[in-house]
């Protein structure tokens, strides 16, 4: 039989820590505070320099044993009413799957650096929602391996989830991204070296907009 | 492209794309694969084709208005999306709402896991030249659908919650006509299992193909069905149980290999699970009220609005102006059909919502999707994809 089944009446997991226990666990190691706009679960401010410990000592404490990354999380407080301090913050919310406990870290990011640790070599899942962090609100995440746009085309300019960028502008994007780049990174990440970039198949996109008439006129970056 | 292989050998590698627009992407996802023969040595994997910026649109109105656009992103089981977002502004309120909506809401809830596990399943198999299942799923799958319109008058973009309960009520009727969808589905059920389990051509194409183990699909942030075939018995339903799931008896699938056929068999069994919980959730449902009796979220009845002034003003309030979540941020999570959907909303207090961030359970599913490929054949490609159920309204949003 392929497939198992399992009936636990309370479920599989463990009770786990109460949310007050969670940040006595962290307070001792590091300097966290609470978040008192979170009154529904447990969001803790971390600072962004100590981000890379707390999200390993998170993962591998046996009594948290938060294990999964669920998502990265940008917010621009630019409009939010009285807000004070700083302009953005990354939210990673976790899981544990042994505990049935849930946890979100809080960094708050400066508007001018615009920097936060990458913790990509932790959790596999924040490559790809750093990017898109990166992509809709242009914050940093220092040491990550291939910091592209994800979601908006890589023409785009700007960050669009900031609330200074306005909902109704417009960009003409036309050129396809080759990728070559990515590829041969992972190719030389497998133990391949490459001695030339050769010719594609024939259905490598378009590299060259000048070559297509209708789209011709248009340069990358063309306000409309 | 010329390169010197991992063992010292000069190979001239191929580079190809699949997709975007390629009839086995599934909506349009890009695969930049380098070809060593017909062994994929590398790829690299491009998504945003559909980004329509749904969390920038659902800024710009008020928390009525984001319900239509969560339809939009995973549209093969448009009302888990709608309960997920209702759940988790209801959460911000602190309302409870009334037995009978919450018992339609996990009927509703499991009859869409089993559409949208239709479809993975079945459109899987058509990229492996099982053309048969096809029919056989999308004929039920059809009759589902025929309920949802007499429930709510659409057939995709349902919309068929509301903030503290639902739009309308069921129909008279509705409970006969669920138990008969119930009987076909087991029966389609029944067939594609029968087509497929012990078959030579499916268990080659797909068995040891794209393994995922348990602490990678972990660390990939993999949740749901996919999670689950890895090996890891972890299902929202069962581990944080809401709307009394805890209740209702049934079991958690849980595969043993993680590769592509478990993820296909977990889907199949887990089907029939859900289809004794809409059986169970029938048995339950007694008359009622669908809306909580909270003003600041339900409206009144129009009966009250014609007639008393409170409720004439209420109902403008709530139309005009919309709900006001108490401010702060809140994360919420429910068991949709691909993994754990999760709502983070950021309220100030006013009538928008000032950030909405869905968390897609296909999004880690396809960031891994990359890894998983390489060193399988191309022809994996098109039978893998499938399994990791990419819904391309909910990748890119």
């Amino acid at each position: 039989m392929m497939v198992k089944k399992s009936n636990v009446p309370d479920g599989p997991m463990l009770p786990g820590l109460s949310l007050d226990q969670i940040v006595t666990v962290l307070a001792e190691k590091f300097t966290v505070v609470r978040d008192a706009s979170d009154q529904w679960g447990l969001t803790l401010v971390a600072p962004a320099e100590k981000l890379r410990d707390i999200m390993r000592f998170l993962r591998d404490e046996p009594t948290l044993q938060f294990a999964m990354l669920l998502d990265v999380v940008g917010v621009d407080y630019l409009a939010y009413p009285g807000h004070r301090g700083e302009r953005y913050a990354v939210l990673y919310p976790m899981k544990s799957l042994t505990f049935r406990h849930r946890v979100t870290i809080k960094v708050t990011v400066d508007e001018d650096a615009c920097v936060v640790p990458s913790i990509h070599e932790l959790f596999k899942s924040a490559d790809w929602a750093e990017r898109e962090t990166w992509d809709q609100y242009g914050i940093i995440f220092a040491g990550h391996p291939n910091l592209k746009r994800l979601l908006n085309h890589h023409e785009f300019v700007g960050h669009p989830l900031r609330k200074d960028y306005p909902c109704q502008k417009r960009q003409k994007l036309s050129t396809n991204d080759q990728m070559l780049d990515q590829l041969e990174a992972r190719l030389r990440a497998r133990g391949y070296t490459i001695l030339d970039h050769g010719e594609s198949h024939a259905g490598t996109p378009i590299t060259d907009a000048s070559s297509v008439p209708s789209l011709g006129t248009v340069k990358a970056g063309d306000k409309l | 492209m010329k390169v010197i292989s991992p063992t010292g050998e000069r190979v001239d590698l191929m580079t190809i794309n699949v997709g975007p627009s390629h009839p086995a992407t599934h909506g349009t996802l890009r695969i930049f694969a380098a070809l060593d023969g017909e062994t994929i040595a590398a790829c690299a994997t491009e998504i945003g084709y559909l980004h329509r910026g749904f969390e920038k649109m659902v800024e710009q109105g008020t928390y009525s208005q984001v319900l239509p656009y969560t339809d939009r992103l995973n549209y093969c089981s448009a009302m888990m999306n709608n309960i997920g977002f209702c759940k988790a502004v209801e959460k911000m309120f602190a309302i409870t709402v009334p037995e009978r909506c919450v018992t339609i809401r996990i009927i509703l809830s499991e009859l869409s896991r089993i559409i949208d596990h239709m479809v993975c399943v079945c459109t899987n198999l058509v990229d492996l030249g099982a053309l048969t299942n096809f029919w056989y799923f999308f004929n039920v799958r059809e009759q589902v659908y025929v309920i949802w319109e007499k429930l709510c008058g659409a057939r995709l973009t349902n919309t068929v919650t509301r903030i503290g309960g639902m739009y309308r009520d069921v129909y008279p009727g509705f409970v006969d006509d669920v138990r008969g969808v119930l009987l076909k589905i087991e029966t389609a059920v029944g067939e594609v299992r029968g087509l497929i389990e012990h078959n030579k051509i499916f268990i080659d194409r797909t068995k040891d193909i794209c393994v995922v183990s348990a602490s990678d699909a972990i660390s990939w942030g993999w949740t749901g069905p996919c999670l689950r075939a890895s090996g890891v018995d972890r299902d929202l339903r069962k581990d944080e149980p809401y709307y009394g799931y805890e209740t209702y008896n049934f079991d958690t699938v849980i595969g043993t290999s993680g590769d592509t056929f478990d993820r296909i068999m977990v889907r199949i069994y887990e089907m029939i699970e859900s289809v004794s919980i809409v059986r169970q959730g029938l048995d339950r449902l007694k008359p009622g009220p669908i809306n909580a009796p909270d003003a600041s979220v339900s409206l009144p009845s129009r009966e009250r609005v014609y007639h008393d002034m409170e409720a004439l003003i209420n109902s403008f309030k709530l139309v005009y102006e919309g709900v006001r979540p108490p401010p702060g941020t809140c994360y919420d999570a429910t068991e949709a059909a691909n993994g754990e959907l999760g709502y983070l909303i950021v309220s100030d207090g006013g009538t928008n919502p000032y950030r909405v961030k869905v968390r897609p359970p296909c999004f880690t599913q396809f960031a891994a999707y990359g890894d998983m490929l390489t060193g399988t054949m191309l022809a994996d490609v098109a039978a893998s994809l499938g399994s990791i159920n990419i819904i391309a309204g909910e990748l890119d949003r």
